[in-house]
């Protein structure tokens, strides 16, 4: 399902006054779901499984919202977007919060009246190019045909690496990643270009994933995270919030497995306590009950649980934690305070 | 006898009927798919003869004019027209429909032309006449049909009558030797009628080879030195016209000449 | 106090205003007015509400600002340093072009399957049916998607033409690849060419600068004046007919005018065709025609088509059967019947549906996105407004260049239309 940039105007141009300005929260509340722009399909961050219910890395903060809001981490409708229209959706109060690799850039938190609430994943642009090419670098890459996703910092990162480098190339615009997947491997595009997550997500569809190789070069940074509109900031603290327990989970050993018993009665650790509402009302402060970290992370498990669950080095797009480790064990990934 | 009397005597000076053989049909079965519509005819007409050919509708009589100028293709038989054989020849096709003019029941004029350019549409791209020669034919039998003032006009603010003397004209401008009318009166208003026939009996006089569909019988008794009579696509009875209205011998035209007469 | 006015004084009654044919028609467009300005008060109100509500504003600078994009097809000077403004320029270009390549076809492939609709042979009477159903009746945007992907699937990667025993090789005596990226054709070149003009103008259409190829232009010029003598040669034919009533065989002395001065040209400057030729990913030299382009015209012009088919078809019918008859009684032939009586009587009926399939067709071009064709809907309309976030601006301003656009088309085909009716009224 596409939504159409035209139905987003027309929003805008509003046959509907004003929504977007009431209270998200409310709304969520009232409607009892949570509507989550995500990918129309990347394995491992988004994808509807055999029964159709949809799973991954990005789907999981979404579900994790639901249960902290709603107590109920299936009260989630999830919207396939584009990433043409994946703005435009969210502006025009179509979802409540968009997970959906989308790069926190400045233009889009300040011009396109996004708030960025956070980073799920650190990531950078790639190539990935057929082995038989022999291609080893991005530099050789002259003259070649590249697939790209039309709407993305990834055609202004492309455009922008190409003429730094004085090399040409022949950009073949697409829509999704499903089309950009059939063009590149019938060979109509040489090399296609995304966030190498994706890439990686991409390759582990193909039949033969290893004739493929991701070249060494990372021409930028994708901080990829969760986005809602601008001016609603109680419900830009809720979903911040969420996602570091989340994070603040992993680092302080809460997992899906012991959230329970943790949370049942206080602990020796007083931030776990603060966390996990058995000591202090930081629930209250967003506007939610006390139980809401424990049920964000029952819903699917900590920070590092969901990475290894869903792109893990164990899963078949098989990425090592590298930036994304906790900052304690070197990454980049980072929970400020519960306190 | 018939709703139109002819008033005016008619100058018979030079209806002469000459020994010339103008159209010679032998033998002629024409099918429309598995519909036998002309059955073995076999039809003379000399040089300067005026037939009218008259039976019920359906009876094939279009189909057996419109054979004669090839808009009808017939499947056994000759058809042979100033000597010239209708074949699929186009060369033949054209020769034979320069010679044989022809006017229809709905007139057909070009609505998109002019009276004048409908005139001369033909003798320029078919005789390649020089345009002001056309143009002077042209204008020629407009007057003779008695509308030149409508020359400029177009067909569509002409009256019935008017479109099929212009009709009349537009063939006549091609100079032919045979004429073909499809009851050329059939869709007129009665006034109009008159007009259109006095038209016809002109041309007569003049010795045009004429061959007429029509239901007109005053015009049949006054003009015609033939009339036919078909039916189920058979010429059943032929005769001179006083002797066919007044002394029919098969059954089909009596009964014909009873319904179309009103006694 | 009475007044010196003869007239009779009616009393006027409020139900006239809905029940008396004078007063009706005047209150009926009140109405609609008040209604209709009411509506697109509410909507203008509710949009400035809602971009204040979003804290956005209403403006048009970012067109000015760099696009940091790159576009594939460009019929003019672009890269990702040029103004989104630029962009849109390319991208309308662009429209512009697959809709004027579109009509061309679509009109011809019309007149062709209409025509053989009617033939009184059976199969390629049904072979014409078969092709005005078919694609009649099946959305645009599946046969733009099928055609590109038949195209993409069944053609092979430029790839394949490399190494000892290349996989494909190359048509016509080497001089057009056929690949899944679109077709390789030779290009015209000039050893001796005249060179380019810049054309810049200032202000605020600085962004329109373009150049203009000398040796085009002058190519151009000569074809004009050719065809100007070719008028000439005919006029006089057409005077020569009307004075001795035979036409003069033109065809040759105007295949003469018409090819001898070019031909002296083109040798003048030095043409030659530059081969497309194999090197590195891809074949560099010659003309793309890439298969966004080439999917999108094919689609466009074979569905347009299929309703110009219907448009002739019809045409052609509404002229009575008697038209033909006459024509043939007074020894015209089937070809100068077409001419003459049948076609410039059916154009008055073809003429105005044509306008709207031709509108049609420019307006479904938008659906280029779809495969990735880059027109103004995907470059002003598409990347632009993602990368910018100005959806309403960007929407309204392609709005209003598909409105011009089909403006300019019904204009220019109805002052064709009314020089067609004109000769015959
Ligand atoms: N084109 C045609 N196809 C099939 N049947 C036809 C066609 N034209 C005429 N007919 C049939 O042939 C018969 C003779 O028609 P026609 O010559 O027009 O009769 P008439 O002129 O005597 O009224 C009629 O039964 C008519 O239905
Ligand atoms: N992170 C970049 C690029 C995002 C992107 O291109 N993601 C791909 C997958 S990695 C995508 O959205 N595909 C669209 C789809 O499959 O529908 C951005 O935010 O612009
Ligand atoms: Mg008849």
């Amino acid at each position: 399902m596409k939504k159409s940039i035209m139905l987003g105007a027309l929003a805008v141009a509003g046959l509907t006054a004003a929504s977007a300005s009431a209270s998200t929260l409310d709304d969520v509340k009232a409607r009892g779901k949570l509507n989550c722009g995500v990918l129309s399909g990347l394995t491992g961050f988004s994808q509807p499984d055999a029964n159709g219910v949809w799973e991954g890395f990005d789907v999981a903060v979404c579900r994790a919202v639901a249960a902290a809001v709603l107590g109920d981490s299936t009260a989630v409708e999830f919207v396939p977007l584009t990433t043409q229209v994946r703005f435009t959706a969210l502006a025009s109060g179509e979802i409540d919060i968009l997970a959906r690799n989308t790069t926190w850039t400045f233009s889009r938190d300040t011009d396109l009246k996004l708030d960025f609430i956070g980073v799920n994943y650190y990531d950078g642009q790639g190539f990935m190019v057929p082995k038989s090419l022999g291609v080893t670098s991005a530099k050789d890459l002259d003259g070649a045909t590249v697939c790209i996703q039309t709407g993305t910092t990834t055609e202004l990162n492309l455009a922008d690496f190409f003429r730094a480098n004085n090399i040409s190339y022949e950009p073949i615009p697409i829509e999704t990643n499903a089309e950009a997947q059939q063009q590149y491997l019938a060979g109509a595009c040489d090399v296609y270009t995304t966030d190498a997550s994706g890439l990686a997500a991409t390759r582990a569809t193909f039949e033969a994933p290893g004739d493929h190789v991701i070249l060494p070069e990372i021409i930028s940074k994708e901080p990829l995270g969760p986005v809602v509109r601008h001016g609603d900031n109680e419900w830009g603290d809720i979903a911040m919030w969420t996602l570091n327990a989340l994070i603040a989970a992993e680092e302080l050993g809460v997992t899906s497995a012991n959230v329970e018993e943790l949370s049942a009665a206080a602990t020796t650790n007083p931030e776990i306590n603060r966390l996990l509402g058995t000591e202090g009302d930081l629930g209250a402060m967003i506007g939610l009950d006390a139980q809401w970290a424990v049920r964000a992370i029952a819903a699917g498990g900590n920070y590092g649980e969901l990475f290894e669950k869903n792109i893990g080095v164990n899963t078949p797009i098989g990425l090592a934690r590298g930036l994304n480790a906790q900052w304690t064990e070197g990454g980049l990934i980072y929970a400020p305070p519960f306190r | 006898m018939s709703e139109l009397a002819i008033e005016r005597q008619i100058d018979r000076s030079h209806m002469t009927i000459s020994d010339e053989v103008a159209i010679q049909i032998n033998n002629m079965n024409k099918w429309y798919g598995q519909f036998h519509v002309l059955r073995d005819i076999n039809l003379t007409v000399q040089r300067g003869e005026r037939i009218v050919i008259c039976g019920p509708s359906g009876s094939g009589k279009s189909t057996l004019i419109r054979c004669i100028n090839r808009l009808e293709e017939h499947q056994s038989g000759d058809i042979i027209v100033d000597g010239t054989e209708l074949t699929s020849d186009l060369k033949n096709i054209d020769k034979i429909r320069s010679e044989v003019g022809m006017c229809f029941q709905h007139f057909n004029l070009f609505p998109h032309l002019t009276i004048l350019e409908n005139c001369t549409l033909a003798p320029i791209w078919v005789r390649k006449v020089p345009r002001k020669e056309a143009e002077d034919i042209a204008m020629h039998y407009l007057e003779k049909v008695k509308i030149p003032d409508q020359a400029h006009k177009y067909p569509g603010m002409l009256s019935g009558g008017q479109q099929q003397r212009v009709a009349i004209a537009r063939s006549l401008c091609m100079k032919p030797r045979i004429m073909l009318f499809d009851e050329p009166t059939s869709a007129l208003d009665p006034e109009m009628i008159k007009e259109v026939l006095d038209t016809m009996i002109e041309l007569a006089e003049e010795g045009m080879t004429m061959l007429c569909v029509t239901h007109e019988m005053g015009f049949a008794q006054a003009v015609a030195n033939r009339v036919i009579f078909m039916d189920q696509g058979q010429i059943i009875e032929q005769n001179e016209p006083h002797a066919f209205f007044n002394d029919p011998q098969s059954d089909r035209t009596k009964l014909f000449l009873s319904q179309i007469l009103g006694h | 106090m009475t007044t010196l006015t003869d007239t009779p004084k009616q009393g006027f009654r409020l139900s006239q205003l809905i029940y008396d044919t004078r007063y009706r028609s005047i209150t009926i467009q009140v109405i609609a007015t008040v209604l209709i300005v009411a509506a697109l008060w509410w909507l203008a109100r509710n949009t400035v509400a809602n971009l204040t509500a979003l804290g956005k504003d209403f403006t048009l600078e970012f067109l000015g600002n760099r696009s940091g994009y790159d576009i594939n097809q460009r019929l003019i000077a672009y890269d990702s340093n040029a103004t989104h403004g630029r962009a849109a320029l390319v991208g309308i270009l662009n429209t512009l072009l697959v809709a004027g390549l579109g009509c061309v076809l679509a009109t011809i492939l019309g007149v062709i399957f209409g025509v053989l609709r009617l033939s009184k042979n059976w199969i390629v009477s049904r072979l014409a049916a078969v092709y005005v159903e078919g694609f009649r009746n099946v959305p645009l945007l599946l046969w733009i998607i099928a055609i590109f992907a038949v195209m993409t699937e069944s053609t092979p990667s430029p790839r394949d033409f490399r190494g000892e025993n290349p996989v494909a090789s190359m048509a016509l005596a080497d001089n057009v690849a056929i690949t899944n990226r679109g077709a390789y054709i030779p290009e015209p070149l000039f050893a001796n060419g005249l060179g380019d003009v810049e054309i810049k103008p200032g202000g605020v259409f600085a962004d329109l600068y373009f150049n203009v190829s000398i040796d085009l232009i002058v190519i151009l010029l000569t074809l004009v004046v050719s065809l100007l003598v070719v008028k000439l040669v005919n006029t006089r034919a057409a005077d020569i007919q009307n004075a001795t009533g035979v036409r003069p065989t033109t065809w040759w002395v105007n295949l003469l005018i018409i090819v001898a001065p070019i031909a002296a040209l083109l040798w003048g400057l030095g043409f030659y065709l530059g081969k497309p030729e194999l090197s590195g990913f891809n074949f560099s030299g010659g003309t793309h025609l890439r298969n966004s382009l080439l999917a999108l015209w094919l689609a466009l012009s074979l569905y347009t088509g299929a309703f110009i088919a219907e448009i002739v078809r019809g045409g052609i019918n509404a002229v009575s059967k008697g038209q033909t008859e006459a024509a043939f009684a007074l020894g015209l032939r089937p070809n100068r019947t077409m001419r003459l009586v049948i076609l410039p009587q059916a154009l008055r009926v073809i003429i105005p549906p044509l306008i709207s399939q031709f509108l049609n067709l420019t307006k479904n071009s938008s659906l280029a996105i779809a495969i990735g064709y880059m027109d103004v809907r995907s470059t002003l309309g598409g990347i632009t407004v993602n990368q910018t976030g100005r959806e309403l601006e960007g929407i309204l301003l392609v709005g209003l260049f598909y409105l011009l656009l089909s403006l300019a088309i019904s204009t220019g085909m109805n002052w064709f239309n009314d020089r067609v009716k004109l000769k015959e009224r």
